[in-house]
């Protein structure tokens, strides 16, 4: 030990301390010494001592008292041998029963001095290292308390009598209940659910885990509760539960089977439309309107048209989120892109008198991007602001280059929107409904691709709308 | 001529219902949306009505079918709702249970594509109860 062992030798014969002390000092030991008690109790405030060796009879403050100062206030820590000239068994178990560790006998030689003081160090080693394994015990147990705290998973452990002895923070955010020891297990788990689960682990002989699924904190958030048998030694101590938060999970299947249900429903809606109309027909009730039949089939074949392109964007979608979709990404002149699109809608255009403006300071206007992606945007953009627009209308499309983006506005002169039913625009198969636009058809994923396909550019969709007045469309595509 | 009241978004399913039920001696008056629906009621009273579900909204039909059930100058008046978001296609649409009951307003529940001569039975059931 680099350090000194510190001494307190404590006597009110100056020949004796003095004698101590010299011995003590040759074995490499520091000494401090005290005439009586109260120097002594006032150098036990000042300093921490390995060993005391106090006589017995002082005036004054005696030699017990200062033994049990020591155990009272210091403990452990410092070791006491009580020097007496009271060589009686009563004496030694009077001593010990003082809390002091050893008693020697004076007159001593030097040799039983240094035999005395070696077993009390000795004893003072032993103690400190048990003190020393405790604390490592101690913070271990911190250690484990520490993970638990700092789990991603909830904690809870219930004991063999089903009632919460720990919670861990997360525990306790999920359920939004604060851990205390009168905490029952009905607090913590209002419906049967959970509470059945355990029981089932609990009166189970086999350690097989539970596991179930249901709402906590809010209805928003969904937790995935595990129940594990804990078992010590193979005997049933009680239920560890496990909350796993899997809202993302349970969100995203529940986003799934709307879609599906969406999907399904689109698809059979035009269906059932024309299946009427082939319903009419075949009873032969128009065979003397023919006109009225070929009405009837050409709307047949417009709602099949459509139903077509629900079922082609729908694979694309599909295609897309597989990451199936092969892209090259090159440097594309958005102008063009643009200019091509309203070439392409013009007839369209034309047969409602709708005038389609391109208005651009520049000729080039560059971005990094996959053609077909491009096309798909505007194409959608265009070809709504024609359909909802009224007729001897007119689209405009404005190219503007900004710093780190290219701004498109896509504007016409339609029926435009309501702030309510904008709301829900750019999801999948969201569609305006109204008087105005029940005539007109759409497979409800067209602005929808838009923004998904815009995103994966970290470009951006606004829209503006004034009912009756027209709407307009902002993208901002990075350069 | 019993009367019949159509109401669904969709202009070619209407164009077609209502023909074929003309031309088998109704009376038809047709409405593309709740609002043109519950307008229609106030001058013309159907014995049955027919009605869409998804229409401005998701439950659109419901609240539509609510609202003719709670006038009580409509309350008599069965509906037929016929929807694409059948319980088939994933939607949780039941009406047996009674606490949906409370507030899903119609008789009963047909899933479209509908058959119209298999529709007619329907009317003509309740048309006789």
């Amino acid at each position: 030990m680099d350090e000194k062992l510190k001494v307190l030798v404590v006597d009110d014969e100056e020949g004796m301390r003095e004698g101590i002390r010299r011995v003590l000092k040759k074995s490499g030991l520091q000494v401090d010494t005290a005439e009586n008690g109260e120097e002594a109790l006032d150098s036990l405030k000042k300093e921490i001592y390995d060993l005391a060796l106090i006589d017995l009879q002082m005036p004054g403050i005696n030699g017990f008292e200062v033994t049990e100062y020591i155990n009272r206030e210091i403990g452990s820590r410092t070791v006491v041998v009580i020097v007496s000239a009271l060589a009686t068994v009563e004496a030694a178990v009077e001593v010990t029963r003082h809390g002091a560790f050893d008693f020697l006998v004076k007159p001593f030689t030097p040799k039983d001095l240094l035999e005395v003081t070696g077993r009390a160090l000795k004893q003072h080693e032993l103690i400190r290292e048990r003190e020393k394994y405790l604390y490592e015990l101690n913070s271990e147990r911190n250690l484990s308390r520490q993970l638990i705290n700092a789990m991603q998973e909830g904690v809870i452990v219930l004991n063999i009598k089903k009632k919460p002895v720990l919670m861990n923070p997360k525990a306790e955010f999920f359920l939004k209940k604060r851990y205390t020891e009168n905490l029952e297990i009905s607090d913590l788990f209002p419906d049967d659910t959970v509470k059945s689960a355990i029981d089932e682990v609990i009166s189970s002989d086999e350690s097989e885990s539970k596991s179930r699924v249901m709402h906590a904190g809010s209805d928003e958030m969904m937790i995935l509760f595990r129940i594990d048998l804990l078992l010590q030694d193979g005997e049933k101590k009680g239920v560890i539960v496990i909350l796993t938060d899997v809202t993302d999970e349970w969100k995203a299947e529940k986003d799934k089977n709307r879609f599906v249900s969406m999907v399904a429903h689109e698809l059979k809606s035009p269906l059932a439309a024309i299946i009427n109309y082939i319903n009419v027909i075949q009873t032969g009730m128009l065979d003397e309107k023919p006109e009225k039949i070929h009405e009837m089939l050409d709307r047949c074949k417009t709602r099949g048209d459509a139903l077509l392109e629900l079922i082609r964007d729908l694979l694309y979608i599909n295609k897309r989120e597989a990451g199936k979709v092969e892209k090259s990404i090159e440097k594309i002149n958005l102008k063009e892109v643009i200019e091509s699109q309203l070439d392409f809608f013009k007839v369209q255009a034309e047969k409602r008198g709708i005038l389609l403006t391109l208005s651009a300071e520049h000729d080039e206007y560059i971005v990094n991007a996959d053609r077909g992606d491009l096309d798909r945007i505007f194409m959608n953009l265009i070809s709504n602001g024609i359909k909802y627009n009224r007729d001897n209308g007119s689209l405009t499309v404005k190219l503007n280059r900004e710093k780190s983006f290219i701004e498109i506005n896509v504007s016409d002169t339609g029926i435009g929107m309501k702030q309510e039913e904008m709301q829900n625009l750019f999801k999948e198969f969201y569609r305006v409904k109204n008087e105005k636009t029940s005539g007109i058809s759409g497979t409800g994923l067209g602005l929808a691709t838009v923004k998904r396909v815009l995103s994966s550019y970290n470009g951006h969709i606004s829209v503006e709308s004034v009912p009756d007045k027209g709407t307009t469309f902002t993208v901002q595509f990075p350069v | 001529m019993p009367k019949v009241l159509i109401v669904d978004d969709d202009i070619d399913l209407l164009e077609g219902q209502k023909l074929f039920l003309e031309g088998k001696g109704y009376r038809v008056e047709t409405a593309a949306s709740m609002n043109e629906g519950l307008a229609k009621l106030k001058s013309f009273m159907p014995d049955i009505i027919l009605a869409d579900l998804m229409m401005e909204h998701y439950d659109t039909g419901f609240v539509f079918c609510k609202k003719v059930k709670d006038n009580p100058e409509t309350k008599n008046v069965p509906i037929i709702m016929q929807t694409a978001a059948s319980r088939e296609t994933g939607f949780a649409i039941d009406i047996e249970s009674p606490d949906k009951r409370e507030w899903i307003k119609v008789d009963e529940i047909v899933a479209k594509p509908v058959q119209l001569d298999m529709l007619e039975g329907k009317i003509k059931q309740y048309l006789l109860k």
